[in-house]
């Protein structure tokens, strides 16, 4: 195998004495919070706008209000979203920093949209939102600032997709030249739609949840609430069925290493079980289907089921990471090793040979044009980017004039090239002109 | 930096990259979360205990504003610095989170009580302010909202004063004859320039955030067509003005006690980082200039105080200007007075640490370059890759502060010279009035196609 592997960083990891899987339980936790935000967030904004364009057609209130209250849960979970990336990418990136670093760099600049893209459908999101009730007469131009930031929203996974599916196969570091070459496979093409349809999914049943608080609150509310539970149900049977049969193919899309090793394991279990899951699931609201109203425990029941399926795709996905990080982890421990014991003995050789070095006297004259880095630009008898000091001295020039083109920087006296000012103190400058004029 | 593939942002340079990220979230995260948090949990508190209901409502729709833009640009941007420094630095960040991976966690925590109590406090405001109960309880969320912003600042600065003064009283943080490396976390945590760098940044960005108070109410008040919020346009400036009066002396005095801790190469090289090179030596044009900002500050800060009805749009735009720049030089000023370090006296800016110089400088740079083609490692005997070679040095070494054509381009700055003085510069970058480049590291061979390389810069019209 070609393996491309950066050095890990040469210092140490700090666990505090903690066992390995306590940070892998740790990682999977914080990722499973933070894709659920990431459903919700893809979902809600989606049911939002889907929901305006209902209430307009079909003039109908209850739909509106659904679409109006269905911006809260899309504001939350883009900022808890946001946050709970952040836990992942720390625990990555401590952990398999050298892996994690090169799959952003293949794939940069394009990656930084999931920073700019987002801002951008953020803050369409937040003008969505807040400008509903100042908008009301013009929903043509509501509803598409809100379609605007819903796809926007949609760009940003297969960007971080690509990164992700890369980092897990370091075995393509040395093939894939840039995200194209990610984005364009079958994992990330199977990934994308176990994404897409989970986060419709999860968002379903993150509609029941709401409706049936909302039905309880009474009123007006209450009509809204129905509207959700029916819906969300809806929206859970569509997406399901497919992400059933997709689910278990895209843990046999990575590379044969990868996937060869992955089905030796008892991780390739967990993709099955979690569509088992999902049908539970699905048959469980098939059976409620025709109920108006569900109550508060089967809602509950629901959710827990639904977050049950998406922590056994986490960790599923760990699996992935465990298997396909095992021998390039031992190669690159390996090399960093070697290559760390050269570098310390050499640096050591280095140390001794400076103390031991005789020190040559030189002319001060010279070692503060050395020190001052007057040496970098020009020599005693050939021109180098300024003119040699003879130059400088069979030219003759008065002192002051000298030592003001050096304090205050020269061009065009030599050529065109400027000398810059350089920093000497009065003292400096007189003793270095001095010996420049002795160089005749 | 040269065990990771190489990624180069042409015309505008990887330095220019981070900072347009970095710039926009100081001002943001900085001046609008943890500034903004304090002023406005004030000015909730003032306006509730007066019973001025309409200032308490016109403390709301700044709320809002600051709402908006923190939690979307403050906090992606937040994100956007570590995913540039991955680009740009990968040997550093990795090495920092190493170092300071707790710390960020304890961080990571605190943004989450940060973010809740934002959304807590900005989405139940208007139900709560229904009642004086409500309206107490929606003050002190304020009051929690902003302690919690300033913890996330209180780790990030000691983050940025240990890559400037990662050694406290002399006591190494790490011993570099060591692998892997047992890192001091507290000596790096305790370094001499964090307290001072906080309480710069604490106070600045309370003043910048009563700045930036004083420009919105103005628009919001103006603007709004109830009118009670326009009658509270002249007290809610004047109150915004009492703070700063006491912020902008406080930032100003804790920025000479940080300017004391700097080391002393740092600090000479603070004209530099201020204009650039030329300018080095036209320090009265620079303190014409400084001063000029500061006084800017200072008098509209005055004005703002003493007849907040005359507080027109101008001279709040100008207020907020003014610190922009301030700010902007501040944090261009810290950045650039820690080169040719990223981490001083551990790693060069493009990422090489300091104990690996001695080993590259005998195998070569690009030996261990592993994401480079092997026929650009090593020139051939007929030297037909000879200037391969070179790009691919100049694109590890140098890259990070320089581009071909663009900002800092090494070919406008060669331009006219032979090879043989290019060759001779690079044996001395960091002298020759540059004390902020790093040095050149790798063998006489890659030396000598370096040079080939940037010498072909401008010659590269004439070829073709
Ligand atoms: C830490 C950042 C940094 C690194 C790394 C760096 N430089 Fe520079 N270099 C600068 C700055 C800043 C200047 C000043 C530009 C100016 O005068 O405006 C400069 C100037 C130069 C100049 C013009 C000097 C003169 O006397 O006018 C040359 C030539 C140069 N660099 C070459 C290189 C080469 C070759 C490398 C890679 C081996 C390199 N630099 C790496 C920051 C850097
Ligand atoms: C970045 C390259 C560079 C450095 C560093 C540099 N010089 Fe120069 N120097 C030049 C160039 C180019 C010229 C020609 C300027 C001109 O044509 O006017 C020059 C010209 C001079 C002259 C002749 C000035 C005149 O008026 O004729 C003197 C003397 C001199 N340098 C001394 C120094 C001393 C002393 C230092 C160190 C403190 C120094 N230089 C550092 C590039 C440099």
């Amino acid at each position: 195998m070609n393996w491309k592997l950066p050095f890990d960083i040469p210092l140490v990891v700090p666990t505090m004495g903690l066992p390995g899987w306590f940070f892998d339980t740790l990682g999977v936790i914080v990722f499973v919070v933070h894709i659920a935000f990431i459903y919700t967030l893809i979902g809600a904004s989606t049911a939002s706008v889907l929901y305006n364009i209902f209430g307009v057609f079909k003039k109908s209130k209850t739909n509106d209000l659904l679409a109006y209250k269905m911006t809260n849960p899309t504001t939350i979970s883009e900022n808890m979203g946001a946050l709970w990336g952040v836990a992942p990418l720390l625990v990555i990136s401590v952990l398999y920093t050298g892996f994690f670093y090169t799959a952003i760099l293949k794939v940069s600049p394009h990656i930084l949209h999931i920073i700019y893209g987002n801002i951008f459908a953020f803050l369409l999101s937040y003008a969505y939102k807040f400008s509903w009730h100042a908008l009301h007469n013009h929903k043509g131009f509501h509803i598409a600032i809100g379609l605007v930031a819903v796809l926007t929203f949609y760009t940003l996974p297969p960007v971080f997709m690509s990164m992700s599916n890369l980092y897990l196969q370091p075995e393509l570091f040395a093939s894939v030249q840039n995200i194209w070459d990610i984005m364009l496979t079958p994992l990330t093409f199977f990934r994308l739609i176990n994404f897409f349809l989970t986060a419709f999914a999860f968002t379903g049943i993150v509609m029941i949840y709401l409706g049936v608080k909302w039905v309880k609150a009474g009123g007006e509310e209450a009509e809204v609430g129905r509207l959700a539970i029916d819906q969300g149900k809806k929206w859970f049977m569509w997406a399901a069925p497919v992400n059933i049969a997709v689910l278990p193919l895209v843990f046999f899309a990575f590379t044969p290493r990868i996937s060869e090793a992955y089905i030796h394991t008892p991780f390739v279990f967990l993709p099955f079980l979690a569509s088992a899951v999902l049908l539970i699931l699905f048959f469980f609201l098939l059976k409620r289907f025709s109920h108006v109203e569900m109550n508060a425990s089967d809602a509950t029941k629901a959710m827990v089921l639904m977050v049950v399926a998406v922590a056994l795709m986490a960790t599923a996905r760990h699996g992935i990471r465990v298997v396909s990080f095992e021998e390039p982890l031992q190669l690159q421990a390996e090399a960093t090793e070697k290559y760390m014991t050269n570098v310390i003995t050499e640096y050591k050789a280095h140390k001794e040979e400076m103390k031991n070095a005789p020190k040559v006297v030189l002319d001060p004259a010279v070692s503060l044009a050395d020190s001052k880095g007057c040496l970098a630009c020009h020599s005693v008898d050939t021109k180098l980017v300024g003119p040699s000091y003879k130059e400088v001295a069979a030219k003759g020039e008065a002192a002051d004039v000298l030592i003001a083109s050096v304090k205050k920087g020269s061009t065009g006296k030599w050529g065109e090239t400027p000398m810059p000012p350089q920093t000497l103190t009065d003292e400096e400058a007189k003793t270095l002109i001095e010996w420049v004029l002795k160089q005749k | 930096m040269f065990d990771f593939p190489i990624f180069e942002m042409p015309t505008i340079g990887l330095r220019m990259l981070m900072a347009i990220n970095a710039i926009i979230h100081t001002f943001v995260s900085h001046g609008g979360a943890v500034g903004g948090s304090v002023v406005l949990a004030l000015a909730a508190w003032w306006t509730n205990k007066r019973g001025d209901m309409a200032g308490y409502e016109t403390v709301y729709r700044l709320l809002m504003v600051f709402f908006i833009i923190t939690t979307s640009v403050g906090a992606l941007t937040g994100i956007g610095m570590w995913i540039h420094a991955n680009i740009i630095s990968p040997n550093a960040i990795g090495g920092l989170i190493r170092v300071f991976f707790w710390k960020w966690f304890i961080e990571w925590i605190v943004f989450n009580f940060e973010v809740i109590i934002l959304l807590f406090w900005f989405m139940t405001w208007k139900p709560k302010a229904l009642t004086p109960q409500g309206r107490s309880s929606s003050v002190k969320l304020g009051v929690f909202y902003a302690a919690s912003s300033w913890v996330t600042m209180l780790i990030i600065t000691a983050i940025l004063g240990f890559m400037l003064t990662p050694n406290f009283d002399g006591q190494p943080w790490i011993d570099p004859e060591v692998y892997p490396g047992n890192v001091n976390y507290n000596n790096a945590l305790f370094n001499p320039t964090w307290i001072p760098g906080l309480m710069m940044r604490t106070f600045s960005s309370i003043a910048f955030a009563g700045a930036l108070a004083i420009l919105w109410t103005w628009i919001l008040t103006t603007f709004s067509k109830n009118e009670e919020i326009q009658e509270t346009k002249e007290r809610m400036i004047k109150f915004f003005a009492t703070i700063m009066m006491v912020t902008v002396p406080v930032a100003a005095a804790f920025g000479y006690y940080y300017l004391l801790q700097i080391p002393e190469a740092a600090r000479a090289m603070i004209p530099t980082a201020m204009m650039t090179r030329a300018f080095a030596d036209k320090m009265d044009l620079m303190h014409t200039i400084i001063s000029g900002i500061g006084g800017t500050v200072v008098l509209t800060t005055i004005i703002a105080y003493f007849s907040p009805k005359r507080m027109p749009y101008i001279a709040a735009t100008l207020m907020v200007s003014a610190f922009l720049l301030f700010w902007g030089y501040e944090e261009r000023t810290r950045e650039f007075i820690r080169k040719p370090f990223l981490i001083y006296n551990y790693m060069y800016s493009n990422g090489i640490r300091v104990t690996d110089v001695p080993y590259l400088n005998k195998v070569g740079i690009l030996k261990h370059a592993i994401f480079v083609d092997e026929d650009k490692k090593v020139v051939k005997e007929d030297k037909s890759n000879l200037i391969e070679v070179g790009h691919t040095v100049a694109q590890i070494e140098c890259r990070v502060c320089h581009t071909v054509n663009g900002i800092n381009g090494l070919k406008a700055l060669t331009a006219g010279w032979s090879e043989a003085a290019i060759r001779n510069r690079i044996n001395n970058l960091p002298g020759g009035g540059t004390p902020y480049m790093a040095p050149f590291v790798g063998t006489e061979a890659e030396k000598d196609a370096l040079a080939a390389y940037i010498a072909s810069l401008n010659k590269r019209g004439e070829i073709k």
